[in-house]
């Protein structure tokens, strides 16, 4: 431009060169947070009538778009790009493509209004429950549908955690990725207190998590002097400094990342949160946040404290063990689904730690095979949980659910299904899952670890089972809920959820090798 | 490549200075300090007297002329009145932070006048130093903190006081100060385009040619009705103007710890006058005529030229006062969020793509810019009309019936209410309920007077 | 470092004052007790009881205080660029351009839900 020339000919040795941005590596990451930017203008300026298919429609035109970026990139060379803030390598592209995948599957439950009277969603959040106010926003047909721009940026941030090649950057995206989530867990239509306290007990965990990962990052940087994570695996090989500093920001760090992960002893919200969302939100918490953490907490912790493994990897054994004692034990007492699915998803949790815990590169790709497998699974189950309903909303509790496989069997199979992937049965893609981690985590010398794995799986198909057997066997109660048809937008991420775990059960070869080509990190 | 990302040039380093002040002697350093302490009260007392002269003329009056020649000693008399009031604290009020309320609002008013640069270097018993008790090369920041800071004064002596009208005057006072505190914010940027940097003797440096309401003439007039809506003053005291909610956050306030408050307003609007003087207008430089005089800017002269530069700022404060009316609580913070944030923020843009264009040949630039301030002053003149025709035309009142005359009377005696009241709203929902009922509950005009 | 020492000094001046003048007041005015004296002031009525701990307030001054921490942050993002910006040239002036329509976007939601209105 004549422009810049004209500046440039001034000749000022001051002059800040302008940075080097790979907009094509990071496009799909640009094409989500410029819809969830539109998404809000949406929400300021289209006429209430229009707005939720504006959005819905808006929304998911630019997952796809996003995704097919994503698979557009698949062809650029392996790099650290915007000035080695973002990794555009491997592992990057599965997850983010996972992540689309996963969000296109919550997005259509989060547009589908054909469940129930009205959405899932609160008409007014602003609301108090019991209120008049709340009576008339109802009767009115109000819907608060920022929802997705909310969803948008929570997408955005989820694409950009496991990417992050620097802790500052690391730190943004947990934030842009929890913080539209505190908000979407408090705005279910129905018990709106349990939702709000949801919300709030979120919130707080959340925050505190996040000033620990802070603080673990200031830590670091002193020890490292930069918080890029290459500079901080140099650093660990060549200085000669005592290690304290860097072990206690490392275990900060460490405690922020498991807590979004639900990783034992930072789990507590799990079955809270889980359970007072609504239940769109609760899918697309369980699969697309999990991937984010995971992701984050692989490239954390084998790129840049890949030279501390002696040191964390006994504490890792200690929360894998503990993480699926937790989950599959406590999952047996539970007497609510969504509840019941929140522990399962901890002790799935801590079946990938238990390959996390071995720093091979199979690990790191039978972690993104599971992370797959997990998150479609969820969705589906969490779509058919949303089925089941009665006069006041969803019929959570688990003596309702029985006999339903005799009312509706269709949707009663194939919960059945997505329970059976949960227990790692074939021919399901969770049996895959479960031999990939577990073979991963054996080879890298974690055998103990498998051991516990086995046993805690076996507890937790006792549970999954005893889900089967209850729809199953019994007669349904006559006043009992109905399973509701899907709306076309459910339907079709149930069939999603279908259709990958089926695929992925009978052919897994095609993605086990499609992560295996991703990894390994770069370094 | 260490460090975040890339390399950071630090940006904010000090900029060379002129004699350092920051290694002053440290009785030179206590004579400044008690110097600006100084300056300050006497500038309050000085304040606080000018404003009843000033605003008593204007109201053609003569206002206070007993106490010392002209009146003078009114201010401190006041002081010492309010020393000897009983000092009561209530009974439901917070100790401790009802008695700490007055001493945080008071400190940062002081303590946000340590950057204002007086005047240039001048030479003290043979040391040299800047007629400024501090240099920081955060400035300017440094007085908005110390602004900010003041807002929990505010706000901790309503919330104490134990009860509830101090405490919806001091929620609403904070509310307005930190809206405009934005708005004073923003216009700072359109300085630091300018100048470069954010210590006040650097920005002061920077007008030596043109001075700064020249280079950023919209952030100026957004100052300018920031700076009044900051510091509660009219048209913007409807918080503790004395006809509204009592006193506001002061209400439950006596003796020497109302006098802080009052000592902190004035010094904050004292403090906010000498910052429009220090970015503005100059600060300590000679207007033009007497700038051609080559002696203008050296030495203590500089000091005359801000005092008088200061002088007229805290006039237009009082003229204010003394001409308008006072805005609703609404309209200003109408004001402060819907106009004054986006007028800012798109000349910031503006003045920022005009530096790009064109960085040294001042006429390119000076154009553009008046231009657009017409435009921008002219489309808030069109949008103020427009939206003011938008509520005209929905508040419009129904054409009702006229009002009916009473002939009976004698006397001048007023209507008797129109032709036909409107029916009740019970009525009308249970006439649509069964329809056809009788129409017993609407008076007639006969019915009143049968 | 040592630019700060004055205001340190002036900071310990004015604080030296204000708590002088607090204790001066206390002990130089009369002490007359009187029961109405201590009560809350409310225009010469009996004042309403308050909850202990300060009564509430509405929420809307709360939204105005979280929107000026928002708009605060963006200022604050503000100072470093316009200090920095003759050495910047167009890319500056784009960044900053993204930047604050990014912001302002969330400034035409608040305004157009009404998050300005009557307060």
């Amino acid at each position: 431009m004549r422009l810049l020339a004209a500046f440039h000919a001034a000749a000022n040795p001051n002059a800040i060169p302008a940075p080097h941005i790979e907009y094509r590596a990071i496009l799909p990451m640009l094409i989500v947070f410029g819809v969830a930017c539109v998404g809000v203008l949406v929400e300021a300026f289209v006429p209430r009538v229009h707005r939720a298919v504006t959005q819905t429609v808006l929304a998911l035109a630019g997952l796809v778009a996003a995704l097919v970026a994503v698979v557009a990139n698949t062809g650029l060379p392996r790099r650290l790009v915007v000035q080695s803030a973002v990794a555009a390598d491997g592992p990057t592209l599965f997850i983010q493509g996972t992540i689309l995948a996963l969000s296109i599957g919550a997005l259509l439950l989060i547009a589908d209004r054909s469940i129930g009277a009205d959405s899932d969603f609160v008409a007014q959040a602003a609301d108090l429950p019991g209120t008049e106010q709340e009576r008339a926003s109802v009767r009115a047909g109000l819907r608060q549908t920022e929802v997705f721009p909310l969803a948008m940026f929570a997408v955005a941030g989820m694409m950009l955690f496991p990417a992050a090649n620097d802790l500052v950057l690391a730190f943004v995206a947990l934030e842009v990725l929890s913080l539209p989530l505190y908000l979407l867990a408090g705005m279910a239509r129905r018990r709106r207190l349990l939702s709000q306290e949801a919300a709030v007990k979120y919130f707080l965990l959340g925050a505190f998590s996040s000033a620990f990962f802070v603080y673990g990052l200031a830590l670091v940087y002193g020890y490292a002097k930069s918080v890029e994570y290459g500079d901080i695996a140099t650093s660990l090989t060549s200085s000669d400094r005592g290690d304290s500093l860097v072990i206690v920001g490392l275990a900060l760090i460490g405690i922020s990342l498991l807590f979004k992960l639900s990783g034992v002893p930072f789990h507590w919200w799990t079955p809270d949160v889980y359970q007072g969302a609504p239940t769109p939100i609760t899918a697309f918490m369980a699969a697309g946040t999990k991937v984010a953490a995971f992701g984050a907490l692989l490239r954390v912790f084998f790129v840049a404290f890949g030279g501390l493994a002696w040191d964390w990897r006994p504490v890792v054994w200690g929360v894998a063990i503990a993480t699926m004692v937790v989950g599959a034990i406590l999952g047996v007492t539970q007497t609510d689904v969504k509840r019941l699915l929140a522990y399962s998803s901890i002790a799935h949790a801590g079946f990938i730690l238990t390959a996390f815990a071995a720093t091979t590169r199979a690990s790191e790709s039978s972690v993104l095979f599971y992370l797959v497998a997990y998150g479609f699974m969820n969705i589906g189950a969490f779509a058919i949980v949303m089925l089941v309903r009665d006069a006041d909303g969803e019929a959570n509790h688990l003596s309702r659910w029985v006999g339903l496989g005799r009312r509706s069997p269709l949707m009663a199979g194939i919960f059945a299904l997505f329970l059976l992937a949960m227990a790692g049965l074939p021919p399901t893609s969770g049996l895959w899952a479960k031999v990939a981690v577990f073979q991963a985590a054996y080879q890298g010398g974690a055998g103990p670890l498998v051991i516990v794995g086995v046993l805690a799986s076996a507890v937790t198909a006792y549970y999954y089972l005893r889900i089967i057997v209850l729809m199953f066997s019994q007669e349904p109660a006559v006043e009992g809920p109905t399973v509701v048809m899907p709306g076309a937008l459910s339907a079709a991420a149930i069939a999603l959820g279908v259709a990958v775990t089926i695929v992925l059960g009978v052919v897994p070869q095609t993605v086990l090798d499609l992560a295996d080509k991703a990894v390994p990190f770069l370094r | 490549m260490t460090g975040l990302g890339y390399a950071m040039t630090p940006v904010l380093a000090a900029a060379p200075l002129s004699p350092p002040t920051h290694r002053d002697i440290w009785w030179l350093i206590i004579i400044k300090t008690l110097a600006i302490f100084a300056f300050l009260v006497l500038a309050t007392l000085f304040m606080i007297w000018a404003e009843r002269r000033v605003v008593a003329r204007m109201q053609q009056r003569i206002g206070p002329n007993r106490v010392g020649p002209f009146g003078l000693l009114q201010s401190l008399a006041d002081g010492l009145k309010l020393a000897l009031k009983e000092d009561i604290v209530p009974a439901m009020a917070d100790k401790a932070v009802y008695i700490l309320a007055p001493v945080i609002s008071a400190i940062p008013a002081f303590m946000a006048f340590a950057v204002i640069p007086f005047g240039p270097t001048v030479s003290i018993a043979g040391h040299h130093t800047n007629l400024q008790l501090t240099d920081l090369p955060v400035a300017v920041l440094f007085v908005l903190a110390m602004s900010s800071l003041g807002v929990y004064g505010i706000v901790l002596a309503g919330w104490s006081s134990g009860s509830p009208y101090p405490l919806l005057g001091g929620v609403r006072s904070a509310a307005q100060v930190v809206s405009y505190e934005i708005a004073m914010g923003l216009s700072f940027v359109g300085v630091f385009l300018y100048a470069g940097s954010l210590s006040t003797s650097q920005i002061v440096a920077a007008q030596a040619h043109r001075w700064g309401i020249l280079w950023a003439a919209i952030s100026f007039a957004v100052y300018a009705i920031a700076m009044v809506g900051e510091t509660n003053r009219a048209p913007f005291d409807l918080p503790e103007g004395e006809t509204e909610i009592v006193g506001g956050f002061h209400t439950e306030y006596t003796s020497l710890k109302f006098a802080l408050f009052y000592l902190a307003e004035y010094i904050n609007m004292v403090t906010v006058s000498a910052l429009m003087t220090t970015l503005f207008l100059g600060g300590w430089r000679a207007p033009w005529p007497i700038s051609l005089w080559s002696e203008a800017n050296v030495g203590w002269w500089p000091l005359l030229w801000f005092l008088i530069k200061l002088g007229i700022v805290l006039f237009v404060f009082i003229w204010l006062r003394g001409t308008l009316p006072r805005f609703r609580y609404d309209q200003f913070m109408q004001l402060g969020w819907k106009v004054l944030i986006p007028v800012n923020l798109l000349w910031i843009l503006a003045e920022a793509a005009i530096r790009v264009v064109n960085v040294s040949n001042w006429r390119t630039w000076v154009i553009p810019i008046v231009v657009l301030a017409a435009l921008l002053i002219l489309g808030s003149f069109i949008a103020d009309v427009v939206q003011r025709r938008s509520e005209e035309r929905m508040q419009m009142p129904r054409v009702g019936p006229a009002l009916v005359p009473n002939p009976d009377s004698p006397y001048p005696v007023p209507a008797l209410g129109p032709a036909t009241h409107p029916p009740l709203a019970a009525t009308v929902a249970a006439r649509e309920g069964a329809s056809g009922e009788s129409h017993s509950d609407v008076r007639t005009e006969g019915d009143g007077r049968a | 470092m040592f630019s700060y020492v004055p205001i340190f000094a002036l900071f310990l001046l004015a604080g030296g004052f204000a708590v002088f003048s607090i204790i001066a007041g206390s002990l130089t005015g009369p002490k007359r007790y009187n029961r109405a004296k201590y009560d809350a002031y409310e225009c010469g009525i009996e004042p309403t009881p308050q909850p202990v701990g300060g009564g509430r307030f509405p929420v809307k001054y709360y939204l105005t205080a979280m929107l000026f921490i928002v708009f605060d942050i963006e200022i604050i993002f503000l100072y470093p660029w316009a200090v920095a910006y003759a050495d910047m040239g167009v890319f500056g002036l784009v960044e900053m351009v993204l930047f604050i329509v990014t912001v302002f976007i969330a400034y035409v939601y608040v305004w157009r839900r009404g998050g300005l209105e009557w307060d």
